[in-house]
């Protein structure tokens, strides 16, 4: 399976169901490639391929979400590799093993919207950022159980993704406004609670998440207003930036960008870094997590 | 027939001590500390387990946990019900696993590990039977026990790191722990403790009764000059009635204030909580009780205060001091999370 096959397959995933999280699609690229690779003859061969089709595939998709997709299947391929020396065994037990984990994360939206949404209270005030498909799921089932609340969106420029949120929720019936990027601060005194998504969680316990987020957390601790992040587990990254010039350029920017463009500094970027201190709590489907027990998950997974 | 007997007197122990609980909320606090709550919870839970009628370990945990149902309806503030009864399926659980033999219950927790290497989707459903399970577990449950009673001890213990001579020391309120906690730091130490009294029960007048019978040189203050005073403190030393899963507290009313005061002044906080208080929940409904003093007025008097982790500087249990940050860390090892909705 060649490079562009695969990038076509990657594609294919994410226009077929537009609600998969672009971690699982990869990964399910990944998988496909390990059914059909014939040239692998050696576990480190194949170590050494997946590489540069993570790579790849990063090149036509740069969010963090890809990469933390990407690198949680390296690390799937050598703890089963660990087990099963002999490369043919050890595909057929990867395969059976990455299906049963496709499987398993395909819940795990469910499972954290039905964590954060008994958080949510009865004549609530929701803010949010921009267009986050688990924070929908979270309103949806906020919703279902009949609760009654209100949202206010940022209009999250440079691609308004906001308004797309605000139809979404309009079509859910539950009573939202869009509200200008700048009208953060003037908003925040009527709010209740914040929920933002995240494309990816950073090892201190911080996120990535789209341009703005860092304002609204700032604003939120200002006025002393809850923060809190839902996330699937499978965006857990292993980065740990310290401020915002850390995060690595090609998150930053989307891939079309960093192939066109010379100058970056000309940029506007696409992603910003919340640090840990401003987080109130995580909501994974791994339970609810304080920032701080983050890189316990990690640590338990990387080392 | 023995049988029977034995069941009616289960039952009746357990109406009695369900009456005991709603009893024990109204009023000026509960009768009875949280400690003995803990034990007699635990005690009325082993004997469930000896003398319910069960064949696996899936009817066990289901008879106990019908059981936790009624105990914390009866009294939804006292969380050390709750806790109780998920330490015990905890145990449960673990000693059906060690049964088994399996060793891979070192790790119960949902982790991205664990979604990486897992063989199957683990459908335990616990339906086998172990001849040994029953006497396993009431081993595991008076070890408990045993834990539970050396609790106020264990953390009386670690007073001499924590408290120094003439150190002037503020507390809220009446806690047995930080009794025991501050009485054990007198019998080497010199020094002075505020109690701040903590209307409108006043708890904190017996408190400082009892730690003046204990040469100790005590002030009793009221709650408003609790910030006033505040400059003048060099630790701050409270109780709690429940730790929550985030770090932050569920305490007697007036804590949180403390709490402000501390942060304000950079005074040091700590909190001295055995883990049998730990719970896993993490919102709280707020408790309130009303009394009507004058005919047209509503008296609005909750009972207890949220303290966010971020004022807390150091947990003091039985096992040690901690972190508020770790907390999350310590539940884990405690509870499963399959069970933290009873």
């Amino acid at each position: 399976m060649d490079k562009d096959e695969l990038v076509e397959y990657f594609r294919t995933q994410v226009r077929q169901d537009p609600e998969v999280p672009s971690a699982v699609a990869a990964i399910r690229t990944l998988l496909e490639f390990l059914k059909r690779d014939q040239t692998g003859e050696t576990i480190l061969g194949l170590r050494e391929n997946l590489t540069q089709t993570i790579r790849r595939l990063e090149e036509a998709d740069s969010s963090v979400a890809v990469s933390s997709g990407g690198e949680l299947f390296l690390r799937f391929i050598s703890l089963t590799s660990l087990e099963h020396p002999d490369l043919s065994q050890c595909k057929k037990v990867m395969v059976e093993r990455g299906e049963l984990f496709l499987k398993k994360i395909s819940l795990s939206r469910s499972k954290v919207a039905k964590l954060c949404h008994t958080f949510i209270k009865d004549g609530a005030k929701i803010l949010t950022h921009s267009s986050s498909r688990v924070v929908l799921k979270v309103l949806e089932s906020a919703a279902a159980d009949k609760k009654r609340f209100t949202v206010y969106v940022t209009e999250s420029q440079p691609d308004s993704a906001g308004r797309q949120m605000a139809d979404k929720l309009q079509n859910l019936n539950i009573p939202v406004t869009v509200v200008l990027d700048a009208a953060v601060g003037y908003i925040m005194e009527k709010v209740d609670l914040v929920i933002v998504g995240a494309e990816g969680v950073v090892e201190s316990g911080g996120i990535i998440n789209k341009i703005g987020t860092y304002q609204l957390a700032v604003c939120s601790k200002a006025h002393n207003k809850p923060f809190y992040v839902v996330a699937e587990s499978f965006k857990f990254v292993r980065l740990y930036p310290l401020n915002q010039q850390d995060v690595p350029e090609r998150f930053k920017y989307k891939a079309d960008t960093l192939k066109a463009v010379e100058d970056l500094a000309e940029e506007h970027p696409m992603i910003d870094y919340t640090p840990p201190s401003l987080i109130t709590l995580l909501f994974t489907d791994l339970g609810v997590l304080t920032p701080s027990a983050v890189s316990d998950e990690l640590i338990k997974l990387y080392l | 027939m023995p049988g029977a007997d034995k069941e009616a007197d289960l039952t009746e122990r357990i109406e009695a001590f369900l009456a005991d609980l709603k009893r024990g909320g109204c009023g000026t606090g509960p009768i009875r500390g949280s400690g003995e709550t803990a034990r007699e919870t635990t005690a009325l839970l082993r004997k469930v387990t000896a003398q319910a009628r069960w064949s696996s370990a899936g009817d066990l945990m289901e008879i106990i946990r019908k059981e936790g149902r009624r105990m914390t309806a009866a009294q939804p503030s006292e969380t050390t019900v709750g806790n109780m009864v998920l330490r015990v399926l905890k145990i449960i659980r673990e000693e059906y696993a060690r049964s088994r033999g399996s060793s891979e219950e070192t790790d119960q927790q949902e982790s991205l590990h664990k979604l990486l290497t897992s063989g199957g989707l683990s459908d335990e459903n616990f339906r086998q039977h172990y001849v040994h399970l029953k006497a396993n577990v009431i081993e595991a449950i008076n070890e408990l026990l045993t834990e539970l009673e050396g609790t106020t001890d264990n953390i009386a213990m670690q007073a001499l790191e924590h408290i120094h001579s003439n150190e002037v020391i503020m507390t809220v309120g009446r806690s047995r722990t930080v009794e025991a906690f501050l009485k054990d730091a007198a019998r080497k130490r010199k020094f002075h403790v505020i109690v701040a009294e903590c209307a409108p029960f006043c708890q904190g007048h017996e408190m400082a009764t009892n730690l003046s019978k204990a040469s100790i040189e005590t002030t009793v203050i009221a709650d408003a000059a609790i910030f006033a005073v505040m400059s003048r403190v060099n630790k701050v030393i409270i109780g709690t009635q429940t730790v929550l899963a985030n770090g932050g507290l569920r305490a007697v009313n007036g804590t949180h204030t403390v709490a402000l005061a501390a942060r304000h002044h950079s005074t040091p906080l700590i909190v001295c909580a055995p883990m049998f208080k730990l719970s896993p929940q993490v919102v709280i409904t707020t408790v309130v009780r009303n009394r009507i003093i004058l005919s047209k007025v509503n008296v609005h008097c909750p009972v207890f205060d949220y303290v966010p982790p971020e004022l807390i500087t150091l947990f003091i249990s039985n096992i040690g001091g901690n972190a508020p940050s770790y907390i999350y860390r310590l539940m884990s090892e405690l509870y499963h999370p399959e069970d933290h909705d009873l």
